[in-house]
């Protein structure tokens, strides 16, 4: 897979006026998107991600490094920013427009006119399931219809490069659903998406890397089948009996929760499962089930930033 | 992740100040503009506050016409006529200049820090739209709802004193004309402001300060003069300091055709005013305010 965007040591330092103390945006970032990926990019509020990606979209311009996209370092050139569609986070659109009205403007900015643009409205419209509601005042539309409205605008000039800004914030589950359906399908017609998010399990869903940003360092980056490792196993058994509850919690194992006569019990890594389970049968405990867990990418998040502002914190 | 080591390291930045264009990509800039200037006039348009000072404006011009009413009855024929003209236009002229410059700073000082706040500006520069031509779009946007604005209070002035004198006042049209180019210089200078700004308080401010002083660099020679009778090192600096000023900031009085609407015929032809001069005057102050403008926005990070 080619690389679509490539950053090379890129650093942005927002300057502070009169007295003032330097802001630190981005530090020495090293990022590389493949074609037809979609990359989850997270990280807290104040991370560095909006910096990211206005640096890629030429809104800002960095203090040293490079950016590449699609092997070219004309940032912010037209040429570029015809192959990227942009949706920012909680963008407005004017409430006295039609949901066709927003899309003829912004697609009279890519220079369509007349059928051309017509049948791109209908073709966006469709894939983000909109024809119903074209005529409808924006006004008039739920926060997850906006939201649809403004996928539509980014992907008017068929882009080959999606950056979308918290795509799924602030909607309900059968909204982020169809967006998250939208998202999948743009990915499988080879389009390469970066989405910038604080849905972890909505990012988690649907990536193929993530990539992890504290305090404008990329911390941590890969697949999320490589940083989501398995970390522990979960037995469920029927109530047992106290001793045999005592010996397993002396043995290492906790009791992680317990459910209608039944008990979840706890394995951690360091324990040998195999110890559990022995205990499980000598003292006849019935098993339920015995089941790997992986880490969620929001305990992993956790962890990195945590490490991240540990480090931060030592002298 | 680390990527591959790139083999030259290049900080991007903002779009050439000038680049060269062919023909067509020249209309392609012009209909981005044009595009964009539509879309800030219909949003422009329907500002609640805008709004409000034009429906206010027309109250008082349409109002003008029946104040004359109470006037106390002293005079008969044609000088109580003229006496209720000169009010009528009295009114409307003060209206016209104070509605019609409070609409100018209010909008030319909104629409770039509004888009800023709304995110609107993201979503259009992510578009293939150079900064210059959003920049160019946003002023003409500005300039349509000027002159809408303009026409409106203008045109019902124009048909109170018509109601009245049952004489085309054309000396009106002229001095309507002449109040745009006032009107150009202010918002391109608010228009300046408001590019290096991300709320409208600061370019509003400015707008009035340029208003006001744009009205008073008479007085500025006056200080030259009496600066010039004493000796005093002092005096003399703050006389040079002020024919500086008076050469630099603009002289908005210059577009006032206020004494000829008050005191000539409705359709007398304006004397003693050089219209092409004073159309230069505007343009060369309207196109330096834009410039400024435009360097301020060219390196903006937004």
């Amino acid at each position: 897979m080619s690389v679509v965007i490539e950053t090379h040591e890129l650093t942005k330092v927002y300057e502070a006026g009169f007295g003032g103390v330097d802001v630190l945006g981005l530090k020495d970032l090293n990022l590389a998107i493949h074609s037809g990926e979609i990359f989850g990019y997270l990280g807290p509020n104040g991370s560095g991600k909006t910096t990211t990606i206005k640096l890629l979209l030429g809104l800002i311009f960095p203090t040293s490094g490079s950016i590449k996209i699609l092997g070219r370092k004309d940032i912010g050139s037209a040429a570029i920013r015809r192959k990227i569609g942009y949706l920012p986070e909680g963008a407005y659109y004017p409430d006295f427009l039609r949901g066709e009205e927003v899309l003829q403007f912004y697609g009279q900015l890519y220079g369509l006119r007349g059928k051309d643009l017509g049948s791109r409205i209908d073709n966006v419209l469709e894939v983000v399931g909109m024809t119903h509601a074209r005529r409808r005042l924006v006004r008039g539309y739920s926060k997850g219809m906006r939201q649809r409205i403004g996928m539509a605008q980014a992907l008017l000039s068929d882009p080959d490069i999606l950056i979308l800004d918290e795509p799924t914030t602030g909607l309900d589950p059968i909204a982020r659903k169809e967006i998250r359906d939208i998202l999948a399908d743009l990915r499988d017609q080879g389009k390469t998406l970066l989405i910038s998010s604080h849905e972890l399990l909505e990012v988690e869903l649907i990536s193929n890397r993530v990539g992890i940003l504290s305090e404008g360092v990329l911390q941590t980056c890969g697949t999320i089948d490589e940083l989501l490792t398995n970390r522990d196993v979960l037995i469920h058994v029927e109530t047992p009996p106290a001793a045999a509850l005592e010996k397993l919690t002396n043995a290492g194992v906790e009791v992680e929760d317990r459910v209608a006569g039944k008990v979840i019990l706890h394995v951690p890594d360091k324990l040998s499962v195999y110890q559990a389970l022995e205990i499980c049968r000598s003292e006849n405990v019935a098993l339920t089930s015995v089941a790997p867990r992986r880490e969620t990418l929001e305990e992993l998040f956790v962890r990195v930033i945590g490490d991240a502002q540990k480090q931060e914190e030592l002298p | 992740m680390s990527a591959e080591t790139p083999e030259v390291v290049a900080v991007p930045g903002p779009e050439p100040l000038a680049s060269r264009f062919s023909w067509a990509e020249f209309v392609a800039y012009f209909r981005g503009s044009w595009t964009i200037g539509k879309y800030t006039w219909r949003e422009g348009m329907r500002k609640k506050t805008l709004i409000g000072f034009l429906i206010l404006s027309i109250l008082v011009i349409f109002g003008s016409s029946f104040m004359t009413a109470f006037l106390t009855q002293t005079t008969v024929g044609d000088a109580m006529v003229d006496i209720e003209a000169k009010l009528i236009k009295d009114i409307c002229i003060t209206t016209i200049s104070i509605f019609g410059v409070l609409i100018t700073i209010f909008i030319s000082a909104s629409v770039v820090p509004a888009e800023i706040e709304n995110k609107v500006i993201y979503t259009v520069l992510s578009k293939p739209v150079r900064r210059g031509q959003y920049l160019f779009g946003k002023f003409i946007g500005i300039q349509l709802i000027v002159i809408l604005n303009l026409a409106l209070m203008g045109g019902l002035f124009f048909m109170a004193l018509y109601a009245k004198q049952h004489i085309l006042p054309t000396l009106l049209l002229w001095s309507i004309f002449l109040t745009y180019f006032e009107f150009l210089v202010v918002s391109a200078f608010t228009f300046a402001f408001a590019c290096a700004s991300t709320s409208s308080v600061v370019p509003t401010i400015a707008g009035l300060f340029i208003y006001i002083t744009g009205h008073l660099t008479e007085y500025l020679k006056d200080v030259y003069n009496r600066a010039g009778q004493t000796e005093n090192p002092l005096d003399i600096l703050i006389g040079k300091i002020a024919i500086g000023l008076w050469h630099v900031l603009p002289n908005l009085q210059n577009f006032s055709l206020r004494h000829h609407i008050l005191y000539l015929q409705p359709n007398d032809p304006p004397r003693d005013v050089l219209f092409p001069n004073l159309i230069a005057y505007g343009l060369v102050y309207a196109v330096c305010g834009y410039l400024i403008a435009y360097l301020v926005f060219f390196r903006r990070e937004l």
